[in-house]
């Protein structure tokens, strides 16, 4: 059975920060050089938020949390796709539509500081 | 006839013959014979100082014959015909053979084999030159006028051209009005004018002179003359149906292409939702605005690549090429789309994405804005079906790691190619060559790229191959240069190695008329007023294949007669002889 491509999803993803992967290539350097070795970070990924396959990225989701943000594929990555700033969005994503995570009180910001 | 004066010339090609070949024994063996006044072995037989060489021997020995066994003399014939030239020598007294493709490169493992055969080469091709005549190239006036056969961007580009070096130019177009199929297209990149815009210009150009006629509504259908002054007949259909008689010295050939008609079925063409790429195009030109198909918002557009492009060869009729052209006009339409609603979601479905060059700026900017692309195997087409109100295109995505995905569409988009456009009736008249994939033959595609085997005859544009509008401009002005080269000088000079038929002999039989691929033979009564055939050595390419039919041996070709070709076997078979 096709998994049914939703265009809605990117349409969230990017309201709630900027998420582009429009130029990835699907080269596989950041799968190459992740030391995490994470073998769906980033490429498939943003993929799966780009054709709306929101099941997958559910089931994927460890994932976007391992990433360690150390930003080695985004300094090697052909495209200039901004890796790392995509995955933060993800994280913001998930933690709200998923998680439903509330934002953080500023004062806890404030006394980490 | 007085005992001729050869020179035999043995190259080494710097060991490319010397290290398989006993040169010196090919040249001393070549010196036995009495006529043979020279034969010298060197390094490189080709370099400037060897040719110097060869032409002092020629005028210091008075030499009436060349032969240079070196290498193929698809090499270098014209280089030692010109050294023959300058020295003095007709240039069709010289004979090349060829030792380095035929001795020592094929048979490097047998030193002997090799050069006996090297001396029973050179020996035929003594056999040759010793009957050579004098052959003087065959001069033809050029009528300073051309006819450009179709008046699209190309035709229209190459008549102005042609104006401006001060030819009397003929513009032939089968429609009504000018401008090919850029004046029904859309905006243009990169400078986004209107190929209307550029239609426009180049139409009051050609207004402007005075030396460029327009015929409308009309086609060529004959071809006859010789080359430098060939009469042309087009049938005119407005205002009255007339044939005229053109003469000219050059035609160019701009006939266009013809965009790839889906069939039914393929890929849902048919279904009401599915468009061809020009179909789509035409949609987005009178729907300004966000989209509106047949009542319903268009906010999803899928386009299916490569359809009737690149198709595999165990199709019949396959388009087996790539048609080049419609990825990068794909992605320009995407970006156009964007234009008229920035939320539309667009999913572009392909094989490879060739917009090269520049082009390539496009595709970056059209993935920038948004659109989306899935990569589908050439054996795993996408499949399109209406469910509902939808369409549904489902693919094997390759970059998703093959899954497979069904994509809810308002519009599917078929990305078609383009294809020959078929014109039997123009080939026919001007004998074009068509090549397999159907579009016309240049001689080559690097040096001579709009020149076509018919002498005078030129190819331009996409009537060639897949082009863009630049690219059919610049060949239409290639075209140009060619025929000015022709027409300025007023004359052009023919290769004298043509057929010749000696009336005294022909029995007017026929049989060379019907073998002829040039229709240079015709029938001509004789003095006695039995008729016999004579040969149009304007139009003869020298190709030989009337001699064999001719029952009386009446057909000779200059330069390759009978008695030439007799001479070469024998002097190939009297060494044979004396080996056993």
């Amino acid at each position: 059975m096709a998994t049914l491509v939703n265009p809605n999803l990117i349409d969230q993803v990017k309201q709630s920060d900027a998420f582009n992967a429009a130029a990835c290539m699907n080269c596989g350097i950041c799968t190459a050089v992740c030391p995490m070795g994470i073998e769906h970070l980033p490429r498939e990924l943003f993929r799966y938020v780009l054709l709306g396959l929101e099941e997958d990225l559910l089931a994927h989701r460890d994932a976007v949390y391992s990433c360690l943000l150390c930003r080695l594929c985004e300094v090697n990555c052909p495209a200039e796709v901004h890796i790392a700033g995509n995955v933060r969005t993800l994280r913001h994503y998930l933690n709200q539509a998923v998680f439903h995570v509330k934002r953080m009180p500023r004062a806890r910001k404030a006394t980490t500081g | 006839m007085s005992q001729r004066r050869i020179g035999v010339y043995v190259c080494q090609c710097g060991g490319n013959i010397s290290d398989y070949v006993d040169v010196e024994r090919v040249a001393s063996q070549a010196a036995d014979n009495a006529d043979v006044v020279i034969a010298r072995t060197a390094m490189f037989t080709c370099s400037d100082a060897t040719q110097a060489d060869i032409a002092e021997d020629i005028r210091q020995h008075q030499l009436d014959g060349l032969v240079v066994a070196s290498c193929s003399p698809k090499l270098h014939t014209l280089t030692f015909r010109g050294v023959a030239e300058r020295a003095g020598l007709n240039p069709y007294q010289y004979t090349q053979v060829n030792l380095r493709e035929q001795c020592s490169w094929a048979h490097t493992d047998d030193r002997k084999g090799a050069t006996d055969k090297a001396v029973t080469l050179v020996e035929a091709g003594i056999g040759r030159t010793r009957l050579t005549e004098p052959l003087n190239p065959l001069v033809v006036d050029t009528m300073p006028k051309a006819l450009v056969i179709g008046a699209g961007i190309t035709g229209m580009r190459a008549a102005v051209g042609l104006a401006d070096l001060g030819m009397e130019v003929y513009l032939v177009e089968k429609q009504a009005t000018v401008g090919g199929w850029l004046k029904s297209m859309d905006t243009m990149y990169p400078a986004g004018k209107t190929p209307k815009e550029i239609i426009d210009q180049l139409d009051e150009q050609i207004h402007q002179r005075s030396n460029v006629t327009v015929f409308t509504e009309a086609e060529v259908v004959q071809k006859g003359g010789t080359f430098g002054n060939y009469v042309v007949k087009v049938a005119l259909h407005r205002p009255t149906e007339q044939t005229i008689s053109l003469n000219v010295g050059s035609i160019i050939v701009a006939t266009g292409f013809d965009v790839y008609q889906p069939e039914i079925g393929q890929y849902g063409y048919g279904i009401d939702g599915v468009l061809t790429l020009p179909e789509f195009q035409d949609f987005l030109k009178t729907n300004p605005g966000p989209m509106v198909y047949h009542g319903r918002p268009v906010r999803t557009v899928s386009y299916i690549y490569c359809v009737g492009s690149r198709e595999g060869r165990e199709q019949p009729n396959a388009h087996t090429y790539c048609s080049r052209y419609c990825c990068t006009s794909t992605v320009h339409t995407a970006l156009e789309v964007f234009k008229h609603d920035p939320g539309v979601h667009q999913y572009h479905l392909y094989r490879d994405v060739r917009t090269y060059g520049k082009y390539e700026l496009l595709y970056s900017e059209s993935r920038e804005k948004g659109s989306l692309y899935l990569k589908f195997a050439a054996d795993q087409p996408p499949a399109v079906e209406r469910t509902g109100d939808q369409l549904k295109v489902t693919v094997n995505d390759l970059l998703t790691s093959r899954k497979e995905l069904a994509i809810p569409s308002d519009l599917v988009v078929l990305v078609t190619g383009i294809i020959p456009r078929e014109n039997d009736a123009l080939v026919h008249a001007l004998k074009l060559p068509v090549g397999k994939d159907g579009f016309y033959n240049e001689i080559h595609p690097k040096l001579r790229p709009v020149e076509t085997v018919v002498d005078g005859v030129y190819i331009a544009g996409a009537c060639q191959n897949p082009k863009t509008a630049g690219e059919s401009a610049a060949s239409a002005l290639a075209a140009v240069t060619q025929s000015a080269s022709i027409l300025k000088k007023g004359k052009v000079q023919l290769d004298p190695q043509v057929a010749f038929i000696d009336a005294s002999e022909c029995t007017g039989c026929g049989a060379c008329l019907k073998v002829c691929p040039y229709e240079a033979i015709s029938a001509q009564s004789g003095d006695n007023g039995q008729s016999a055939y004579v040969v149009s050595e304007a139009i003869c390419k020298g190709c030989g294949g009337c001699v064999p039919e001719c029952p009386v041996e009446a057909i000779r070709v200059q330069g390759y007669t009978n008695a030439e070709i007799r001479a070469m076997i024998d002097g190939l078979l009297m060494e044979e002889v004396e080996q056993i």
